[in-house]
């Protein structure tokens, strides 16, 4: 009779579900595991910091839609990954955690390195388990993935006492899993879908708009074939772009603050708005009072019934998984004949609106100007990251992903670091696709050791760092907002980042002026391995249009008020 | 009064914590280990928004909860 260790265990079941790689650290409690990966076919990527390893867990979800997994050991361990437990848990993304604990025996005594992580992570994971034996493990890790994944996606954390890995237990040799208890998936009612159709057929200018949860529901290429049949401005919320095609000559652009003014002036004027998988983000509504004046009918699709009426009133809710609702609405919309939107398309889709941008860069390379020329010579299928930010922000606005596993950002939490230790997950997953970190000076420095983990791992992604010497995004809203008094932003002080880079044995090139931009994008592109761009940026390029938090698109600015 | 029953006995610290978050008080609390889970008993006041937010959000948690984690 075979007798496997409680890591074992953990490794096996996490094979069986299709793992075959992990982030993480090592660390005391959790050596029972790391010495059962030693010789186990799961591939561990070795982080510099826990919040790598769960940042990048989270980029391998992002970019497959499959769970990803990261390791920690207790207490420091555990509470690194807090920050990035708690991203996936805005942004809906299928993780599971695996944290080492202090043996049984002592929790509960202030043990060495012990922290109750499981009370600590209880408020912001869909839900955590402390394993007590070693007959729990495989079918806590089976549970923590079929929640991780089912309705709305999110993070499981599952805490594993040193012992309990240690502990054999009897091999229950031939046995078959569990079946998965599947939850019955809430559908969309008839009565409202027709209500949804019935609005759609009444309406004279209607917007789309889609948002993260078409992702997650693998309801894309429904989307756009429904958006295809209706007809109308299609806008996207940040985690919804690449759900629409952005060569759809109805698609407008990213909506909300710092979204297309086009984007934002169709929903503002829109008497039907169909909002697909979105939540109404405070970053999407500003003012919810004044966010779509005109709509009389708001249609709204999601997973989550605890969306419904959170900020704004929905007059139709579709409560379902959203392939399952557009399929449904798909079905019906072919037996009626929709008003022709054309006009109001044409309307609404200003086909020259151009992104509004500060000219004076006193000879400075623009960050702006470096985008559309790297976005314009990325291959179709490249994965974009970013960090947090001015150039998230910039990134988002310009992006033409054509899938929306090919941008990943951190949008709900907004976490700072996250942008490098993603791209790490996502070239995890697709070793033979381009992937580039576009991040900027601060958040780079938040996860810079992570130039290891490349390294180690040989991993080819690439490094577009916008360096304005700034926090960005905060010295913006100072200079806006707080009469210019620059608290805390200035960073003068920046290291030489490509010499970094190079000790790390990293390819580096400093980009300081226009010209150096598309030769350096393109030996980057052609380089095998990793490579880092140090862009030396105008410090005081700004985030052109944004709309003040809280205030409705009636105050949106396009310029520094004279 | 919401009756509520749960796999796990946190679930009564989680909702509590939603309560607070959501400018909610409670006015009744109650918890029994019934041996298979546990009944929970809440009332909570506070403004009509908030409570209604809050009921959709313990469905919510409920649901998750039905999935045993071993």
């Amino acid at each position: 009779m075979h007798t496997r260790t409680g890591a074992a265990i953990v490794l096996d079941t996490l094979e069986s579900l299709g793992v075959d790689t992990v982030f993480g650290y090592p660390g005391g409690a959790i050596m029972p595991l790391y010495d059962a990966l030693y010789d186990h076919r799961i591939v561990h990527v070795l982080v510099r910091h826990e919040a790598a390893a769960v940042f990048a867990a989270s980029g391998f979800a992002r970019s497959t839609g499959r769970p990803g997994v990261c390791i920690a050991t207790s207490g420091p361990g555990a509470t690194n990954l807090i920050t990035g437990i708690v991203d996936a848990m805005l942004d809906n993304v299928p993780l599971v955690a695996l944290t080492g604990q202090v043996r049984s025996t002592v929790m509960g005594t202030d043990a060495f390195q012990e922290v109750d992580v499981a009370a600590i992570t209880h408020q912001v994971t869909k839900r955590n388990v402390v394993v007590r034996s070693v007959d729990q493990i495989e079918p806590a890790l089976r549970a923590a993935f079929r929640l991780a994944t089912s309705s709305r996606p999110g993070p499981v954390l599952v805490d594993l006492p040193t012992d309990v890995l240690r502990a054999f237990e009897e091999a229950r040799a031939g046995a078959a899993a569990e079946p998965a208890a599947t939850r019955e998936r809430p559908r969309a009612d008839a009565q409202s879908l027709d209500a949804a159709v019935a609005a759609l057929q009444r309406a004279q200018r209607p917007v789309l708009i889609v948002g993260g949860g078409t992702r997650w529901s693998g309801a894309t290429e429904i989307f756009r074939s429904l958006a295809a049949r209706i007809g109308a401005p299609i806008a996207s919320t940040l985690h919804g772009l690449g759900c629409a095609d952005p060569g759809d000559p109805a698609y407008i652009g990213m909506l909300g603050m710092h979204g297309w003014k086009r984007a934002n002036l169709a929903v503002q004027s829109a008497d039907v708005l169909v909002a697909l998988g979105m939540r109404f983000d405070d970053r999407v509504t500003g003012d919810p009072a004044k966010f779509a004046p005109n709509a009389h009918t708001i249609v709204h699709a999601d997973i989550d019934a605890a969306e419904f009426d959170k900020v704004v009133h929905a007059h139709v809710k579709l409560h379902g998984d959203l392939r399952e609702t557009l399929v449904a609405l798909d079905h019906r919309l072919a037996r009626v004949t929709l008003p022709s939107f054309e006009e109001w398309r044409a309307q609404a889709c200003a086909p020259h609106e151009q992104l509004p941008r500060d000219d004076a860069r006193d000879g400075h390379l623009s960050a702006t100007d470096f985008l559309d020329a790297l976005f314009a010579a990325l291959p179709e299928d490249a994965i974009v990251s970013t960090d947090v930010g001015q150039h998230q922000m910039w990134a988002a606005q310009r992006v033409r992903a054509s899938h929306p596993q090919h941008f990943l950002t951190s949008g709900g939490l907004g976490s700072m670091g996250f942008g490098l230790p993603a791209a790490i997950g996502a070239q995890m997953a697709h070793p033979g696709r381009t992937v580039v970190a576009i991040v900027g000076d601060g958040g780079f420095q938040m996860s810079m050791a992570e130039l290891a983990t490349l390294r180690r791992h040989e991993l080819p992604v690439k490094i577009v760092l916008l360096d304005n010497r700034n926090l960005g995004m905060v010295r913006q809203w100072q200079e806006l907002f707080y009469n210019a008094r620059y608290s805390a932003t200035a960073l003068p002080d920046n290291p030489e980042f490509t010499t970094i880079a190079r000790a790390y044995g990293i390819e580096a090139r400093l980009v300081d002026h226009a010209e150096a931009s598309a030769p350096s994008i393109k030996r980057m592109l052609q380089s095998p391995g990793p490579m880092l761009l140090h862009c030396a940026c105008y410090p005081h390029e700004n985030v052109w249009p944004i709309i003040p938090s809280g205030k409705s698109v009636d105050d949106l600015m396009e310029t520094i008020p004279a | 009064m919401r009756t509520v029953t749960a796999n796990d006995g946190r679930m009564l610290a989680r909702i509590i914590h939603l309560a607070h978050r959501f400018g909610c008080t409670y006015t009744k609390v109650a918890a029994q280990h019934t041996g298979a889970d546990y009944r929970m008993e809440f009332a909570f006041a506070g403004p009509g928004d908030a409570l209604r937010r809050l009921d959709a959000q313990i469905t919510k948690l409920l649901d998750d909860d039905r999935e045993t984690m071993g």
